[in-house]
């Protein structure tokens, strides 16, 4: 038994080193997304898909440092609990050099505050909370559009409407409150003299008549659905129910409407929908970009959209900052993605300067408020009725 | 706010999604009182229901043939609930009693995560819906979809054929005998194994029609089985483990008081009112309202 004991902890030993050299020919990404309820699984596959191509194009390109990149997928479930748990194991165990997707504020917050005790970087593609930059933790940087700048949109949106008495249904996640206190704080501050109603509902549940016939009550002129994943769609359709759609214009607070089974979900009230957008196929794309887009086509036979494009551009991001820095040490990589000036997917030059406010290590997109005038529209021929750039 | 016309819909509204939440809550309640274990898996049930629903309106039979998808849909779901019985649970209940309970759960729990990861992996994490042609109906003051209706009545019509099978029938009786003493039908030579199938079969295909339902209402997704789960476990605890009338009411009970919490206090909490209506049941009943008191010795 002795000697079984003395063969076995040798045969681990032996095994340590060649562990550790394979993890050494290989640069580890983490991509922490939801990809199952209660979070967004479709926005998480979407990311997953353009952050596997960016792998793809990364290591065809050569890497970094002489090695290839690996992606490590983890599901969040939209839960912060679960990502702080998916971000420990992507560092502790897999040895990642940074952390990128995000699609749920409330994960990115809470990944935040362990990432900055364990210093690797994280980079959020599509979560929108302005604590999640405005908080200046070094480790945290973001390509995505922040509450202020999608909230100024909407008001943009609401002005040019003449609307006057909004109904924000939003759910009770980072997401969701911090849109509507925006929504608030701007309408006070840019004194608009909206008569808003605020509900709130939970992201988990499944009915939701009775918020609804509150808001129908209420006759509001706009209904701001401000909720992510499933109930954006069981919200959309309970309002057709009791009569609150087509009637009252609705607009959703992200660009979940491009997805392939937009109408699929809503062939009879898909029609008339505003929603906002961060990409537009009449928006000039970059040569990575181009590359991409062509990549995406040949292997799902659909255009990709904006969370495709921006966890595709997270990866080249990742692969320049590394190449900048000639290191994958945190502190290098953070320097590295402070100072420099990146090619992703879109035809502009991302940087992450230590800007104020919410702007820190953020790259914001240009908002575009985007309807569909007929059923079955493909969503870039969809109506631009805003687009809005950060002042 | 307060309106009469928003009171009334509210209720009409709570109501309404409190009958369909019994049905999954019967499903539990049902398998319990014969079996004596809980199945965790029955939100696994409900979603394979919702699937074949989508896959057999979408694909098969089309949106018109809608009630007979939900007929084919509970069948199969009731088919798989018995091959689950004779395949995993069976050969615990041929055993002694001791750790059965136990046992059950790592069955059940592990076909959970199977079945989810199965779905996952199949059609994707993306969401669904069979559609409906059927028209929205005024029910009162309140809009209905009429694919929320025609769940309403179709539940309700499941209740009564359950309730009519237990009344009326051998199996039933047997079904019944079986809940009171697992013992006493053994020794009136009803194989007491074969009472389980059925029972799990029919509990599971509860489940099944509440999915096969609610696919055009709620969507179809891997883990779309969930909420209605966590719903059905409060009813069982309001209505009482083992009672059946008592899944019914606690289930309506339920469905108003989410809804008149969610309309007139605050909307943010609709999923707490259930569980704070829970603990005041455990504080003040804690059998449940129909649940009998146990005997230990």
């Amino acid at each position: 038994m002795r000697k079984l004991g003395v063969l076995l902890a040798g045969a681990l030993l032996a095994a340590l080193p060649i562990q550790a050299s394979v993890q050494a020919q290989e640069i580890g990404i983490g991509l922490d997304i939801p990809l199952s309820a209660p979070g967004d699984a479709t926005g998480g596959q979407l990311i997953r898909r353009g952050a596997e191509i960016g792998i793809d194009m990364a290591n065809a390109s050569g890497g970094a440092l002489g090695k290839k990149f690996k992606l490590y997928v983890t599901d969040s479930q939209s839960t912060p609990a679960m990502g702080v748990a998916n971000y420990r194991r992507l560092v502790g165990e897999d040895h990642v050099v940074a952390v990128t997707g995000f699609f749920h504020s409330s994960v990115a917050l809470g990944i935040n505050e362990v990432a900055k005790e364990m210093g690797v970087p994280t980079l959020a593609v599509q979560a929108s909370a302005s604590d999640i930059t405005a908080k200046h933790y070094d480790i945290a940087f973001r390509t995505h559009a922040v509450d202020p700048v999608r909230v100024a949109a909407w008001m943009e949106f609401i002005k040019k409407k003449g609307f006057k008495k909004i109904s924000i249904i939003a759910e009770t996640t980072d997401y969701g409150i911090g849109l509507t206190d925006e929504t608030i704080a701007q309408n006070k501050s840019g004194n608009f003299g909206l008569d808003i109603q605020k509900i709130a509902v939970d992201n988990k549940a499944t009915d939701f008549t009775a918020q609804l016939l509150q808001i129908k009550a209420f006759k509001p002129d706009l209904v701001l659905n401000i909720a992510v994943g499933q109930p954006v769609d069981l919200i959309m359709d309970q309002a057709t129910t009791i009569g609150l759609l087509p009637n009252t214009p609705m607009l959703i607070s992200y660009d979940a409407p491009t997805r392939p089974q937009y109408w699929q979900l809503h062939p009879k009230n898909g029609t008339g929908i505003y929603f906002i957008a961060y990409y537009s196929p009449k928006s000039p794309l970059s040569d990575l970009g181009q590359e991409f887009s062509k990549a995406y086509k040949e292997k799902y036979k659909e255009d990709p959209v904006y969370g495709a494009l921006n966890g595709f551009g997270a990866i080249m991001i990742l692969q320049q900052a590394i190449k900048a820095a000639n290191s994958t040490e945190p502190k290098a990589l953070i320097k590295a993605l402070e100072t420099g000036t990146f090619k992703s997917w879109p035809d502009a030059q991302v940087t992450f300067p230590r800007a104020d406010g919410v702007y820190f290590h953020n790259w914001v997109p240009p908002i575009l408020i985007v309807q569909y005038t007929k059923a079955n529209q493909d969503w870039k021929e969809a109506d631009v009725i805003v687009s809005y750039s950060k002042k | 706010m307060f309106s009469t016309e928003l009171v009334i819909q509210t209720a009409i509204s709570g109501v309404m999604i409190g009958v369909l939440y019994a049905l999954m809550a019967l499903g539990i309640t049902f398998i319990y009182s014969i079996m004596r274990m809980i199945n965790w898996a029955m939100g696994e049930f409900y979603m394979i229901g919702s699937y074949l629903q989508y896959v057999l309106v979408a694909f098969l039979l089309g949106p018109d043939l809608w009630w007979l998808a939900i007929i084919v849909s509970t069948a199969g779901v009731f088919v798989f609930g018995l091959v689950v019985q004779w395949g995993l649970l069976k050969p615990i209940f041929k055993k002694p009693p001791e750790a059965r309970d136990d046992y059950a759960t790592v069955v059940t729990l592990a076909l959970l995560l199977l079945l989810r990861s199965l779905a996952t992996g199949l059609a994707g994490p993306n969401q669904f819906t069979p559609g409906s042609t059927l028209p929205i109906v005024m029910v009162g003051p309140l809009p209905v979809a009429g694919a929320r209706l025609a769940a309403f009545v179709f539940a309700l019509v499941a209740l009564g054929l359950f309730w009519a099978l237990l009344r009326y029938t051998w199996y039933g009786l047997a079904l019944r005998a079986t809940s009171q003493s697992r013992v006493g039908v053994q020794t009136a030579g009803i194989d007491v194994l074969a009472v389980d199938r059925i029972a799990f079969g029919i509990g599971v295909g509860l489940a099944g029609l509440a999915g096969a339902l609610l696919a055009p209402v709620f969507l179809v997704f891997p883990t779309n089985g969930l909420i209605t789960t966590v719903k059905g476990f409060e009813i069982v605890v309001i209505g009482g483990l083992g009672s059946i009338p008592g899944a019914l009411i606690a289930g309506v009970l339920l469905g108003v008081v989410e809804s008149f919490g969610a309309a007139f206090i605050d909307s943010a909490y609709q999923n707490i009112y259930g569980f704070v209506f829970v603990l005041l049941i455990l504080v003040f009943r804690p059998h449940g309202l129909f649940g009998e008191r146990g005997r230990e010795a």
